[in-house]
C-alpha cells in the first residue's frame, strides 16, 4: 500500500484527480485529497507531514502552467522532497514533454486511464487493457433462416428463380471456365512456392487481351508494376514490427452490432496493409477489397506481386496473399466480386485465400455497372455456388439506386438474387443503400430528416424476409461532403440510425468520400471511425424515433417489389426483364451493359 | 489569423515518437510557439493534431496592421 497525496494546482477542483482518487483507493492505495486553491508551500508542508511515497498533481487551467510547475518544482527541491517521492503531473493542460522537461517523474494528459496511473503509483509498467484486442470473427448470418414474412412475394420469388434456374443450367461463359480452372488450383502448393500446376496452360485462352498479352509476353498492365524485393522485405519489416505492438478497439460500446466494415483500395498492396492495420486499430470489424474499375471489364486476372498506379488494387493471388498475411485474426475480409467478367473466378480465390465475404448481384451488375445482362446472370449463378462451396456469405449490394433506380426496383431485385442464393444453399446478406439517393431527391423524400425513408428500407425488408441485413455502401452515400466534420458527422448520424434499427453491420466512409482528388488518406479513415464510435457511445440502448411516414414508404416499398415481381414473373425471362428495365430503366439512370456481350455458350 | 493545425497520422513505436514528430515537423516549418493538440497511438501509429501559434492574445496583429507597419499587403 502507498500513500498517495493528490492536489490540484487550480482554484476548482478537477474532476480528472477525484477520479484517479477513488480508484487509487479501489486499488488498496491510502489517498490524501487536497482541497483546490493551496499554495505550492502548503502543499509541500502537507508532504512532510504525511510521509507520502507518491504525489499528483493536476492543473487543468491552460494559462502559466509552465511557471506555475516550474516553480512547484524548485520549492519541492529545495524542501528536499524531489528525491523522496515521485511526483506526477496530470489533467486538461498537461502534456508529456511539458511534465518531461520539467522534471516530474510521469505526465498524464488527456484521456489518461486510472490503470495508468496506478500503474505509476505501484512502479509497474503500464499494458493497455488486453480485451481491447479480444475480439473475435462473427458470422453475419447466424441466426437467420431466410423463411418469408410475405407469402405473396415470396410465391412470386420462387417463380422467378425456377425460370432463372431453369435457363442458367446449361450457360457457360469464359469466366465460368476460368473460375473451373482456378477451382483446381492447389492454393497450399503455390504458398509452398511449388508453382501453380496447369492452370495458365489453358487460361490464358479464355482472357481478354491484356492478360493474354501479359502470360504470352510478360507485358504488365501499363499502369501497373511489380514490386521489388527490397520492397518487400521493407514490407515484411514493417508488418513484423507492427504487428507486434497492434491492439485493437471496439467500437460498439454496450450492443453487439452493427459490425463496421470500410474500405481499401489505394492501387497498392503495401499502401492497402498500412490503411487496413490502421483501420483495424481504430475499431474496423471487416474491409472490404476494391479493385480498379478495368478490372470488372478484362476478362481474366493478371498474376504476380502487382502495385497500380490509380485507384482500385489489383487482383491477383499474390496481392491478396500478402493483404490476408496482414489482417488481424477478428478482421472480417471480403473481396467483391459483383459486377464483372471476373465474378465466378474472384469468388473462388476469395474462398481459397481466406475471405470471409464476399458480395454478388448480378442486376446492380448488368444495370449499374457495364456488364451484359445475359453473361452477369450466368456468371452470378456460378459465383453463388462457388460462394456456397468456400462458405462465403455474400451481400447482394443495391448500389444501382445511386443511377436513379427508386429503391422498390433495386430491392426487387435484390429479393431475386438472394432468392435464387438461398434456394441453391448459400447465404445472402440484404443491402440496402442508406443514401440521399436521386429518387430521393426528385420525390423530396427526405426534405425533413435522413431518418424516414431509410428505417422504411430496414421496415420493408423485415416485413418480407428473415435474413441479415447490411445497409452500405456507404451508409450516408451523398450525404458526405468535403468538409471532414460534416463528413464524419453525417456518417456518425447514419451510424447510430443503423445501430437504433438493430441491423447486422454497415459500411462507412473515410471523410475522404466526397473528395476526388486522390486516394483515401488514413486520417481520413480514422476521421470517421472515431465519429462512429462516438455515435454509439452516444446511443447505447437507446433508439432513434422516425416520424409516421416511415411506416408509409414502408408499406410503399413493399407494394411496389411486390408489383415490380409481378412483371417480372409475366415476362418469364430474367435477362428480358433486365433489358426491359423493369429493374431499373434507362429514364431512371440504368443501363443494361455491354461487356461480355455475345460470351454466353449453350453446352 | 492565430494557429496553424496540423493533423496527420504517423508510422511511430509509441505516442511520445509521433508527438515528437509533430513537434519536429513544425519546428522544421520555422515555428517556434508549438505544441500537440491531440494525440492518440493505437498499434500502427499516432494519430496526432499538432498546433504552431502565430498569434497570442495581444500580440501585434499583422492582419489589422497597414503594410508599412509590417502588415499584410
Amino acid at each position: 500500500m502507498k500513500t498517495v497525496l493528490l492536489a490540484p494546482l487550480d482554484p476548482v477542483h478537477d474532476i480528472g484527480l477525484k477520479m484517479i482518487a477513488r480508484g487509487l483507493e479501489q486499488a488498496g492505495h491510502k489517498i490524501i485529497l487536497l482541497q483546490p486553491d493551496l499554495s505550492a508551500e502548503e502543499i509541500i508542508e502537507q508532504i512532510l507531514s504525511s510521509h507520502v511515497d507518491t504525489l499528483l498533481l493536476s492543473r487543468t487551467l491552460g494559462y502559466g502552467v509552465g511557471e506555475v510547475l516550474a516553480r512547484f518544482v524548485d520549492m519541492a527541491d529545495a524542501a528536499g522532497v524531489r528525491d523522496r517521492i515521485k511526483i506526477g503531473i496530470g489533467g486538461m493542460a498537461i502534456r508529456q514533454e511539458l511534465a518531461a522537461e520539467l522534471g516530474f517523474d510521469a505526465g498524464f494528459g488527456p484521456g489518461t486511464t486510472t490503470e495508468e496511473v496506478i500503474c505509476f503509483v505501484e512502479g509497474r509498467q503500464y499494458k493497455p487493457d488486453p480485451t481491447r484486442s479480444n475480439k473475435s470473427k462473427p458470422d453475419l448470418t447466424a441466426g437467420y433462416n431466410y423463411s418469408y414474412l410475405n407469402p405473396a412475394i415470396a410465391a412470386k420469388l420462387e417463380t422467378i428463380s425456377s425460370f432463372i434456374l431453369d435457363w442458367v443450367k446449361d450457360k457457360w461463359s469464359p469466366g465460368v471456365e476460368r473460375a473451373k480452372l482456378r477451382e483446381q488450383w492447389d492454393v497450399s502448393r503455390w504458398r509452398n512456392r511449388e508453382g501453380n500446376g496447369v492452370l495458365f496452360e489453358h487460361y490464358p485462352g479464355f482472357c481478354s487481351e491484356i492478360p493474354q498479352k501479359f502470360y504470352e509476353t510478360g507485358e504488365l498492365h501499363p499502369k501497373t508494376r511489380r514490386f521489388t524485393k527490397q520492397e518487400v522485405e521493407g514490407l515484411e519489416r514493417y508488418l513484423e514490427e507492427t504487428k507486434a505492438r497492434m491492439s485493437v478497439l471496439k467500437l460498439q460500446h454496450t450492443r453487439k452490432r452493427p459490425y463496421v466494415f470500410n474500405q481499401y483500395g489505394t492501387g497498392c498492396p503495401f499502401m492497402d496493409i498500412g490503411h487496413i492495420l490502421a483501420s483495424e486499430a481504430w475499431g474496423a470489424d471487416g474491409v472490404v477489397h476494391f479493385d480498379p474499375s478495368w478490372g470488372a471489364r478484362t476478362e481474366g486476372f493478371l498474376d504476380g506481386f502487382l502495385t497500380h498506379q490509380e485507384d482500385g488494387t489489383v487482383i491477383t493471388p499474390a496481392n491478396l496473399n500478402r493483404i490476408h498475411m496482414g489482417l488481424e485474426k477478428s478482421t472480417l475480409w471480403q473481396i467483391r466480386a459483383h459486377r464483372g467478367l471476373n465474378t465466378p473466378e474472384t469468388v473462388v480465390l476469395a474462398g481459397k485465400i481466406g475471405a470471409d465475404l464476399t458480395k454478388i448481384n448480378f442486376c446492380y451488375g448488368s444495370l449499374a455497372a457495364g456488364t451484359d445482362p445475359e453473361r452477369m446472370v450466368v456468371d452470378a449463378y456460378h459465383s453463388m455456388l462457388y460462394a456456397k462451396e468456400y462458405r462465403l456469405p455474400f451481400d447482394v449490394v443495391t448500389n444501382e439506386e445511386l443511377a436513379g433506380v427508386p429503391a422498390h426496383k433495386a430491392f426487387a431485385g435484390m429479393l431475386i438474387v438472394s432468392d435464387l442464393a438461398i434456394r441453391l444453399g448459400a447465404r445472402p446478406i440484404l443491402q440496402p443503400l442508406f443514401a440521399y439517393s436521386p429518387e430521393v431527391m426528385i420525390h423530396e423524400l427526405m426534405n425533413d430528416n435522413y431518418i424516414d425513408f431509410n428505417a422504411a428500407k430496414i421496415y420493408a425488408l423485415r416485413s418480407i424476409i428473415n435474413a441479415p441485413i447490411w445497409p452500405g455502401a456507404p451508409i450516408g452515400f451523398l450525404t458526405q461532403t468535403e468538409d471532414r466534420v460534416q463528413s464524419a458527422m453525417t456518417t456518425a448520424l447514419h451510424a447510430a440510425l443503423a445501430a437504433s434499427l438493430g441491423v447486422d453491420a454497415i459500411s462507412i466512409a473515410s471523410t475522404d468520400e466526397a473528395y476526388s482528388g486522390g486516394p483515401i488518406s488514413v486520417p481520413a479513415k480514422i476521421d470517421t471511425l472515431r465519429a462512429v464510435q462516438e455515435s454509439f457511445r452516444f446511443l447505447g440502448e437507446a433508439h432513434i424515433t422516425p416520424t409516421d411516414m416511415a411506416v408509409t414508404y414502408s408499406q410503399q416499398i413493399t407494394e411496389g417489389i411486390e408489383q415490380v415481381l409481378n412483371q417480372v414473373c409475366k415476362t418469364g425471362d430474367i435477362v428480358e426483364a433486365l433489358h426491359r428495365g423493369l429493374l431499373g430503366s434507362r429514364e431512371e439512370g440504368a443501363y443494361p451493359g455491354r461487356a461480355g456481350k455475345g460470351t454466353i455458350e449453350k453446352r | 489569423m492565430d494557429a496553424l493545425d496540423v493533423e496527420t497520422f504517423f508510422v511511430c513505436k509509441n505516442e511520445e515518437e509521433g508527438r515528437n514528430l509533430m513537434l519536429g515537423l513544425l519546428k522544421g516549418w520555422g515555428f517556434k510557439d508549438v505544441d500537440v493538440v491531440f494525440a492518440q497511438y493505437e498499434g500502427p501509429g499516432a494519430r496526432i493534431r499538432g498546433r504552431a501559434y502565430i498569434y497570442r492574445p495581444a500580440d501585434q496583429y499583422a492582419w489589422l496592421l497597414p503594410a508599412d507597419k509590417g502588415g499584410q499587403k
